[in-house]
């Protein structure tokens, strides 16, 4: 123990942060899934959509979201932004690092950061256009219709990377499963995820071309 | 068989010609059958440059003195055969440690820093009694520690880290298998709290971002996954309990 | 005067392997200033790699029972040959229980008794329950109980990684990566010793009150050894270039029975003691034959010897690096392969590329220790020069005599540790530390000078590596398992050519900083003097006994011989000179040891 940090210290606190990282980590995947899963109720029908988006609206859900992603997320980025190399030399020591020692492990972590900021990027402008232009079949058809497909099909494929590496790291470092094991489910729960995403995305895009 | 002609690319460094930079020197042989790079190294020192550095003790992957870069990949360079290598073959230093020159690094240093940092040894206030016998242990536990012991200290966990390349004070893998060896010993009497505040931290176990890059490479094969995640779980319930005094 | 860095201790320690770290935590507990110095981090020590076990008579195992030091001193003397000290040999047996214990105490995960029971050699072995989780033991060659404690695969990693605890939880001072390269001395007394260190190349000079020699064994001499590459001998030619400490019974070399062609890694005996087999190219298991009690666990001379023997009548298996035999652990089973002897497995298939679950193993006997050393009485104080000590494989305490038992050795260090240890710090507490700075720059001048004259190659340009790569092979040629006597005169002469060589070295690279040829070429004349003292001790010594044999005088000589050679390197002399003292009989008048030559004839099987 040096002074500074007996000094000023809560012994706790790496601890305390690291946490804060797991859980809202943990609480963002399940928001994703569960995002993913109210999408896809398009794909009952489109009074299912319409039917679940006023639902959330009537009972301020929509809001609660937001403030909910505004929290969570903060506290994530707050938590995680202490694990990227802040300093120029830092990042070019990382990047030379990973093409050095060819670990696939070493590169997801560098994507990771570099997904992460993107999803802020892509999810600020999201939420934006979904709070001003409103959650609907036709609304949302027509913005997938209008420029908005690879938007968000970039924005899908990160989340979903950036959730399933970030759940495999939790997973790997608590020693809860196999890696191996790990692999295997968290592909699998990808691709259903990107799956369903895919044909919502395509079936907002087809309504939107016939509207 | 066709014997091959062999290409080493070696990083060459002296420090004490700080002026003239690291660079890549290129050097050719022909293979032997059952050559490894132990081999390697000291015929081409003792045949084409008598100024190459490397370290070698055991040359049978037990002292842990011959971590490289073989190929990007930190390994053992005396376990290294040249039958699993391609043509050309690039050998660069362990990063972390302190560069002696060419291929030699100061790991001996590093753990030894290591050592003190964790406290590496058994903790007790009991004296010996030489006329008492032993006193008695599961063989079952004898084996756990002796698994977490196992490490070599030949610093592949470390060359590897992300973590342990920007954050000097990192004790990375090493480190912290060195913690659970003592942690699972029911010689040593500290408590789980002392432990949180060896590990407990950004230089400790919380600093593992969890690439695995070392349990990857652990050339002895030690666990690391294992023990990283048990001496994370251990510090996460010393953590939760631990009280402000 | 150049600068140079000196350092000022109450005791040096040269080597920090398991006898250098166990004496040193000795002194340092006893309130001494400790300064330990090493060719490499102490981990990295040669003690290190024992993965056998170590021997103490404890008794705890079922196959051990009735155990006692008396029994472990009539091993031990019986394998020597009749060859050691007995007096060591007694102090040595009493002490080794305690030695274990308080190893374990430090935190050797010793492996332990358990209550499962295991078969061996076709018998079922059930174990006391009454002493479960007491420290257990395996079988080694030459015991009449199972007595070698062990970890797993890693005696001897886990023992000097926990006497390396110690010696950080004392805090004693280590410096690693420095070579001793000449003892300061007055041909009276030692004052320290003048050491260069490695990564820079700069010469240092260390005064203490007490100078300890602990620098381990010599394998290397001989090209083909299981030893790890810095065991050079550095530290016998400190001691011999005094001009007035002996080094005692250097003919007396150990060959394993099993290293690993051809990388000659060492397969620990633990192989043969957990139950393995010799087999020969018609794999046929032929020790049996010539040793019908102990076979594959005569003696390591004996057994090493009889595959020799075998090999010569005709039954090797055939190979580019010369004639071997197999072998044989596959019936042990995979999952006892795979945890106990889990380092041959590891080593089989990263250095060989087989798997000994399914394959057989490739051995053939290989240089593997010195029985010789630094001599000294029994408080470790080497003959000659005042304030000198000497332990572990680089001295002559003489436990060993002509031939060492496995097991025996890991054993010798932590015992003669404690000992000397404490032989140390009593002398040391009433010693002095009076140098003339004058000698002391007299000694640093004289290192720093062949320094200069190798660089400038100044004497002559012969390399290092040549003159090194000929020392190897007149020693693997002509002083190896048998021996007679034009071919022991043969490596004399050569070795007196080789030495007069050895004088005209010169550097072809810069020589500057930690230059590994100018380290090399420092080391190389001591070398060579010490390989000296071998082959001339091998030629004088007209017997066989122990791991020494005569061709031409195939029986042990008690009449004659049995006495030790001491053998010294006089100032300016160009040769060795041997004198001889008598050995230390007290309790056990030589007689037969039961296996070997002498029981059984030196060509009595016919297989
Ligand atoms: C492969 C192998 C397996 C073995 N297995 C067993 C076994 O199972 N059981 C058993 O009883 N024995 C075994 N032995 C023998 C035993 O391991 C050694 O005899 C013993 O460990 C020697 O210990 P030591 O402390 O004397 O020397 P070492 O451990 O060799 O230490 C020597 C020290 O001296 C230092 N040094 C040397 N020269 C200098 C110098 N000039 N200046 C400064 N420092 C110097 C070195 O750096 C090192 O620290 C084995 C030996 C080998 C080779
Ligand atoms: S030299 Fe000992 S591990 Fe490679």
């Amino acid at each position: 123990m040096k002074l500074q940090k007996a000094l000023s210290y809560s012994p706790r606190a790496d601890f305390i942060v690291e946490v804060i990282q797991m859980v809202s980590g943990l609480l963002l995947v399940l928001f994703l899934w569960t995002h993913m899963l109210f999408v896809a109720s398009i794909l009952i029908g489109s009074n299912a959509f319409n039917g679940l988006s006023l639902f959330m609206e009537k009972n301020y859900l929509l809001p609660a979201a937001i403030v909910f992603l505004v929290l969570v997320g903060g506290a994530h980025i707050g938590a995680v932004i202490r694990r990227i190399p802040s300093r120029w030399a830092e990042q070019k020591i990382v990047w030379k690092h990973a093409k050095l020692i060819h670990h696939a492990d070493t590169w997801s972590w560098l994507f990771q950061s570099v997904t992460g900021a993107a999803i802020l990027a892509l999810a600020i402008i999201h939420i934006a256009v979904v709070t001003y232009g409103g959650i609907d079949v036709i609304y949302s058809s027509g913005r997938i219709k209008h420029g908005f497909l690879v938007f968000y099909a970039v924005l899908l494929l990160l989340a979903e990377y950036h959730a399933s590496v970030g759940l495999y790291r939790i997973f790997v470092k608590w020693g809860w499963v196999k890696r191996h094991k790990l692999h295997w489910v968290l592909g699998v729960i990808s691709v259903l995820t990107v799956g369903i995403g895919a044909t919502v995305l395509w079936i907002f895009f087809t309504m939107g071309v016939h509207a | 068989m066709i014997e091959r002609e062999l290409t080493f690319r070696i990083m060459r460094y002296n420090p004490d010609e700080p002026e003239k930079k690291p660079h890549l020197q290129e050097f050719h042989l022909t293979e032997e059958p059952g050559m490894s790079l132990f081999v390697v190294l000291n015929k081409l020192r003792e045949e084409q440059d008598p100024t190459l550095r490397f370290d070698f003790v055991c040359r049978a992957s037990i002292c842990g003195s011959c971590g490289m870069l073989v190929n990007g990949r930190p390994t053992l360079a005396c376990k290294t055969l040249t039958k699993d290598l391609p043509d050309v073959t690039t050998l660069l230093p362990l990063p972390v440690f302190k560069l002696l020159g060419d291929l030699s690094v100061d790991t001996g240093v590093w753990f030894r820093d290591m050592s003190f940092r964790t406290e590496s040894w058994v903790h007790t206030d009991e004296t010996f009694d030489p006329d008492a016998p032993e006193k008695r242990m599961d063989n079952a536990v004898a084996l756990e520690i002796y698994e977490a012991e196992r490490c070599i200290e030949c610093g592949c966990c470390i060359g590897g880290c992300a973590t342990a390349n920007i954050k000097p004070d990192f004790i990375g893998a090493a480190g912290v298998n060195r913690v659970a060896r003592f942690m699972v010993d029911p010689r040593d009497k500290r408590t789980e709290r002392e432990y949180f505040e060896v590990v407990g931290n950004e230089d400790g176990v919380f600093g593992c971002i969890g690439l695995m890059a070392c349990d990857d490479n652990c050339p002895v094969g030690v666990p690391l996954r294992d023990q990283l995640a048990y001496v994370r779980r251990k510090m996460a319930s010393a953590g939760w309990r631990y009280q402000k005094v | 005067m150049s600068r140079y860095d000196s350092f000022v201790t109450d005791v040096l320690v040269i080597g920090a392997g398991l006898a250098g770290e166990r004496a040193a935590v000795e002194a340092a507990t006893q309130g001494l200033n400790v300064i330990l110095l090493s060719l490499v981090p102490p981990r990295r020590s040669h003690s290190s790699a024992a993965q056998g076990g170590m021997q103490a008579a404890l008794g705890n195992s079922a196959m051990g029972k009735g155990d006692s030091p008396d029994v472990h001193f009539a091993d031990t003397v019986k394998g020597s040959d009749w060859g050691c000290d007995q007096d060591v040999a007694r102090l040595f047996v009493e002490t080794a229980p305690i030695a274990v214990r308080e190893m374990a105490h430090w935190g050797v995960p010793w492996t332990r008794v358990t209550k499962d029971e295991h078969v061996y050699d076709g018998k079922v072995i059930h174990e006391d329950p009454e002493n479960a989780g007491l420290i257990t033991a395996r079988n080694f060659g030459g015991t009449a109980k199972w007595r070698t404690c062990y970890t797993s695969d890693g005696a001897g990693h886990t023992l000097l990684y926990t006497l390396d605890s110690m010696v950080l939880r004392l805090g004693i001072t280590v410096h690693d990566r420095v070579e001793a390269l000449s003892l300061i001395h007055d041909s009276e007394r030692c004052y320290g010793a003048v050491a260069r260190c490695l990564r820079t190349g700069e010469l240092r000079a260390y005064t203490a009150k007490t100078t300890v020699i602990a620098t381990g064994g010599y394998g290397r001499l001989y090209g083909a050894s299981t030893n790890a590459i810095i065991n050079e001998g550095s530290g016998l030619s400190l001691a011999l270039d005094t001009g007035v400490v002996p080094l005692g019974n250097m003919e007396a070399v150990q060959f394993h029975p099993t290293g690993l062609v051809p990388s000659w890694i060492l397969i620990t005996e633990g192989a043969r003691g957990d139950g393995g087999y010799l087999l020969d190219k018609n794999l046929h298991r032929f020790m049996p034959d010539y040793e019908p009690a102990k076979k594959e666990l005569a003696s390591r001379d004996v057994v090493s010897r009889r595959i020799m023997q075998h090999i010569r009548a005709g039954y090797g298996v055939e190979s580019p690096y010369g004639d071997h035999v197999w072998l044989d652990i596959r019936h042990l089973g995979a999952e006892h392969i795979n945890t106990n002897l889990r380092e041959i497995a590891t080593i089989c298939k990263n250095f060989r590329g087989i798997d000994p679950v399914k394959d057989l193993i490739p051995v053939r006997p290989t240089q593997h220790y010195g029985m010789g050393g630094v001599r000294t009485n029994i408080d470790g104080q080497a003959y000659g020069l005042k304030n000198l000590f000497a332990l572990g494989e680089a001295a002559c305490w003489d436990l060993h005599g002509f031939n060492r038992l496995g097991g025996n050795s890991l054993a010798e260090t932590v015992v003669a540790g404690k000992i000397i240890g404490e032989q140390i710090a009593k002398f040391t507490a009433e010693a002095s530390l009076d140098v003339k700075s004058s000698l002391v720059e007299e000694h640093l001048h004289r290192q720093m000078d062949r320094v200069t004259r190798l660089r400038e190659s100044r004497d002559g340009t012969e390399y290092v590596y040549d003159l090194r790569r000929e020392m190897e092979q007149i020693l693997s040629h002509h002083v190896g398992i048998f021996r007679s006597e034009d071919s022991l005169q043969d490596a004399v002469n050569q070795l007196s050519d080789l030495h007069e060589r050895a004088q005209r070295l010169g550097l072809r690279g810069g020589g500057h900083g930690g230059d590994p040829e100018l380290d090399a070429a420092l080391r190389l004349p001591g070398m060579i003097r010490v390989a000296y003292c071998i082959a001339k001790g091998a030629l004088a010594r007209k017997e066989s006994r122990g791991s020494h044999f005569r061709e031409d005088f195939p029986h042990r000589d008690d009449a004659n011989w049995l006495n030790r050679t001491l053998a010294y390197w006089p100032e300016g002399a160009d040769e060795p000179e041997l004198r001889y003292e008598p050995v230390k009989i007290t309790e056990s008048p030589p007689g037969d040891r039961g296996y070997g030559e002498a029981t059984r004839g030196p060509d009595s099987a016919k297989p």
